[in-house]
């Protein structure tokens, strides 16, 4: 055994084999235009979607040129308008000038698109061309020329599928990271919403954008995100899930210490009390960071709907996690080891579906829960096409067969559809499935030790959810540590009016709004008469 | 090995050494609703136990094929004491006794008469499962086991028939009394309060209550009632209090939630009922030479349910002639009351408590000998408030125009 870990940190360590990458120092491009399209044809392994088209500009001089750009990755409209097409006509005017004088003059004047640049490195022109820009190279020039014209195809923003709401806005992030950004900035028009680019990933270099909102951010947390970001050294990200599991702060927790959403609300009203957004290219799901506990359980609708109504649903909400954890194994200990904390008439009734049940009533709830798990993974992974056979199975198989064969009791299926049912009803799917999870851990408690178990086991979970960090902020907060101040957007929800703070464990700037902003009504309804009847008065 | 480990090891031991020790499955264990106590010819004990056959009392689905068995089932067991006998049941029993929803206790007339109940107690009192909120009754002429193992209907389970019913007519009667473990070892420690249990009868052919045509007819043939309180001194029954004088009981220990009194009127005996809905009862004491004098102060509040006779109840007049004749009936019956515990030399309404309270000093010389010596001669005074609040919904009976 140990040889086989040493192996393995040999194979780690062995620095040839990096990717089959060349990471040397930056080369320069070759003077001519045949060697630089060779090498190019030569690094990409000749890939079909690279388009490479050369031609013959100005009358006199014949100075050939190379356009070259990644099918699909280009707005290939604007590339023929603005550039090819232009370049043809100002052809005249590139006449009597040198191979230098001409890319120059292109820059300049010819091309009529946004953002140019030059590259002078073959790593650096590779990642411009690879990310959608289009490179022109002439013949007789050691730069190239390197333009902006990102597009290719995009899904619509459409509403997100995840975090539904009834009431609030419909758009949810897409796979585009700039209309990402956008989307948040549409909310927020403030020149302090900064937005800072890198790209991770040594293959993918996927672009990935730091957002928070200069002066509310807490620049400590704010560095804090940047260094765990630039950090990252990994061939790929794919999903902003990778980069979660890279910068949490601890890992051997089933909760989640980023917040994920696919809500451009959710972040916005996420960044203005200071959290960071990290937007990441290719996926719909923004995460933001320092994550709370109760944020969890806090749904954008809370802050749309009236405090009262949002209240009473977080409160809800909290009762539902706790079913979701606890529901079965209470159920287990009740009816296993404390048969005189049930009323007479209800342990009679439990105890009479029970007399035909051949196993445990652990046993019997853990195999409710697994076939429940089942189902559920089921119906997720399944094609749509078949998903109505997924629910005749699982409502009439598992269901009603189960208790008709005599296999589980009705109590039971009661008990594991409420806990199902809750576990849907958390706001977060992150911390419902960790509640999933946990869930079997109550059962085994309960089984083994009653209610004596499932105390002992929530004493536990409340240690561990104390002991974690989210980018520094303690998980709890401000339960434990407790911050009265910040209680008001907690389990309950203040109203706006007296919302006027921003976390002070998030935010540096903690002022929101003024205060004694409670709405007030003219002080006389006599007022509003009068004008009233005025106006009437007016018109006749 | 690192910390960790070795706590993960401690950790697993804890959970897979100790085991499910008090681990029991529902389908484990006997449920048992009631216990009944009785005594052989040989003076030892006869416990009856009535254990619910849930199957047969949940509805809703019929699980087991078959034929709809009695909800319970009942053996009794002899033995010399109640630990003895609780574990020989288990050669009776495929499952656990589990006495944590035992609710009701009945003591044989016989048994309380002859040994009295304190030596059962402790038992109970002791077992953690078994509650100290469990109702105690007694079974009148009839042995506990019989009474025990009579079935009834509309309750499935005869332990909540009778458990209800004390519940109930206590609170819309006012003569009997829901009394628990508790309470019972409450009064039997206290020099200044007696104890009064409920009665019940079995009434019909006794053998038939124990099988199922009993309960499958409109008409049980047994049927359980609630009958008189029995009067306990020293831990022994020595009397019942029956009709009106248990109404008096009640009234001056203060437990009458609703209940009916009945008044003459012209002539007419029972002419106007009274409807009780508010009560309150105050007992004060004084002392006079050495002997307590005891004032019940009662406040009752109802209205008038039924009339025979025509009254004018419009005229405040008559309300308050009836009031009158409401507090002297009342009175009356708790005179007959306070007379009949005077002549059984118990103090069952806790009079000594209250002299206790008034007179520390002197309740210090009249408690060895309270019961016998100075509550027969305690004076008692009744003062009685009563008030007709309401007339139901008419005033006039409608008899007062068939008159003409």
């Amino acid at each position: 055994m140990p040889s086989f870990f040493k192996r393995g940190k040999q194979v780690k360590n062995n620095p040839n084999k990096k990717d089959g990458i060349n990471h040397n120092l930056p080369q320069p491009l070759n003077i001519s235009l045949a060697v630089n399209l060779d090498f190019i044809n030569q690094k990409t392994g000749n890939s079909s979607d690279i388009v490479i088209r050369t031609k013959k500009i100005g009358t006199h001089t014949q100075l050939t040129t190379a356009v070259l750009y990644v099918e699909g990755m280009v707005n290939e409209q604007s590339i023929q308008d603005f550039l090819i097409e232009s370049m043809m006509n100002n052809s005249k005017d590139l006449n009597a000038l040198g191979p230098q004088e001409a890319l120059e003059k292109l820059a300049e004047d010819v091309v009529s698109l946004g953002h140019v640049t030059w590259v002078q490195e073959w790593d650096a022109l590779f990642l411009s061309l690879m990310s959608g820009n289009t490179i022109i190279l002439v013949d007789g020039v050691k730069k190239a020329l390197n333009v902006s014209t990102k597009g290719g195809e995009k899904r619509a923003i459409e509403e997100p599928s995840s975090q539904v709401t009834v009431r609030g806005p419909r758009d949810g992030f897409t796979e585009s990271l700039s209309t990402n950004t956008t989307l948040i900035r549409k909310r927020i028009n403030s020149p302090n919403l900064w937005v800072e680019s890198m790209q991770i990933g040594r293959v993918t270099n996927t672009k990935v954008a730091m957002v928070y909102v200069h002066g509310i951010a807490n620049d400590k947390i704010v560095n804090e995100v940047r260094r765990r970001l630039k950090a990252i050294d990994i061939d790929s990200i794919l999903e902003s899930g990778y980069i979660e599991q890279l910068i949490e702060d601890q890992t051997s927790t089933t909760f989640p210490t980023l917040y994920h959403t696919e809500r451009p609300d959710s972040v916005a009203g996420n960044l203005l009390e200071g959290r960071v957004a990290i937007i990441v290219d290719g996926t719909p799901f923004v995460l933001l960071a320092p994550a709370i506990f109760i944020q969890f359980f806090q749904a954008v609708e809370d802050y749309y709907a009236r405090f009262d109504i949002s209240t009473a649903l977080r409160f809800l909400r909290i009762l539902i996690f706790f079913i979701s954890i606890i529901a079965p194994a209470t159920f287990v200990a009740a009816t296993t080891f404390h048969q005189e904390m049930i009323p007479t008439n209800l342990v009679i009734a439990i105890a009479a579906q029970r007399e035909t049940v051949p196993f445990p009533a652990f046993v019997e709830a853990a195999m409710m829960e697994v076939t429940f798990e089942i189902l559920r993974e089921a119906g997720i992974r399944l094609p749509r096409a078949v998903g109505s056979a997924i629910s005749i199975v699982g409502a009439l198989v598992i269901g009603q067969a189960a208790v008709q064969a005599g296999i589980v009791t009705p109590a039971m299926v009661i008990i594991v559809s409420i806990t199902a049912i809750a576990n849907f009803a958390t706001p977060s799917f992150a911390m419902a499935i960790s509640a999933r999870l946990i869930r079997f851990a109550f059962m085994v408690a309960a089984a083994l030790f009653g209610f004596y178990g499932v105390i002992l086991g929530l004493i536990m979970l409340i240690l561990h959810l104390c002991g974690l960090r989210s980018f520094g902020v303690p998980y709890m907060t401000p339960i434990a540590p407790v911050i009265p101040a910040e209680l008001g957007d907690t389990f309950i929800r203040v109203p706006w009016w007296a919302l006027w703070r921003r976390p002070s464990f998030i935010s540096s700037n903690r002022t929101r709004k003024g205060k004694n902003k409670h709405p007030q009504p003219p002080r006389s309804r006599g007022i509003v008469n009068t004008d009233m009847e005025q106006g009437d008065r007016n018109e006749s | 090995m690192n910390r960790k480990t070795v706590f993960l090891i401690l950790f697993l031991s804890v959970a897979f050494l100790s085991g499910c020790y008090s681990q029991k499955e529902l389908t484990d264990l006997a449920i048992i609703s009631a216990l009944g106590i009785d005594k052989n010819e040989n003076g030892r004990y006869v416990v009856t136990f009535q254990i619910v056959n849930p199957g047969n009392v949940a509805g809703g689905q019929q699980v087991s094929g078959g034929a709809q068995g009695p909800p319970i089932t009942a053996f009794s067991v002899t033995g010399d004491n109640l630990v003895e006998i609780s574990r020989k049941a288990t050669t009776r029993l495929s499952r656990k006794m589990y006495y944590a929803h035992a609710n009701l206790l009945v003591i044989s007339e016989k048994l309380a008469k002859t040994e009295g109940i304190l030596k059962l107690i402790d038992a109970f009192d002791r077992d953690p499962e078994f509650r100290n909120t469990a109702s105690i009754v007694i079974s009148r002429d009839v042995k506990a086991a019989d009474f025990v193992k009579t079935l009834t209907p509309v309750d499935k389970i005869p332990s909540n028939k009778v458990i209800k019913t004390l519940k109930f007519s206590e609170q819309r009667w006012g003569r009997i009394l829901d009394v628990n473990l508790q309470d019972v070892m409450k009064s039997l420690i206290s020099p200044g309060k007696g104890l009064v249990l409920s009665g019940f009868r079995l009434f019909g052919d006794r053998p038939l209550g124990k099988t199922m045509q009993n309960i499958q007819q409109t008409n049980p043939l047994v049927t359980i009632r609630a009958d008189g309180l029995a009067v306990f001194k020293d831990g022994k029954l020595v009397d019942w209090i029956e009709g009106k004088n248990a109404g008096g009981t009640l009234w001056i220990l203060n437990k009458i939630k609703a209940t009916d009194v009945d008044i003459l009127w012209k002539k007419e005996k029972d002419a106007i009922s009274y409807q009780v809905t508010r009560q309150q009862t105050k007992v004060s004491a004084s002392m006079k030479k050495g002997v307590p004098v005891m004032l019940v102060d009662v406040r009752a509040e109802g209205g008038i349910g039924a009339v025979k006779v025509p009254v004018n109840l419009n005229s405040p007049n008559v309300i308050l002639a009836v009031e009158r004749a409401l507090e002297k009936e009342i009175q009356k019956e708790i005179q007959g009351a306070v007379q009949h515990a005077q002549k059984d030399k118990s103090d069952i309404f806790g009079f000594g408590e209250v002299v206790h309270r008034t007179d520390p000093a002197a309740w210090k010389k009249l408690k060895h000998d309270w019961n016998d010596a100075a509550f027969p001669k305690v004076k008692v005074k009744v003062k009685v408030d009563a008030f007709v609040r309401r007339s139901g919904l008419r005033n006039k009976p409608f008899l007062s125009n068939f008159e003409k």
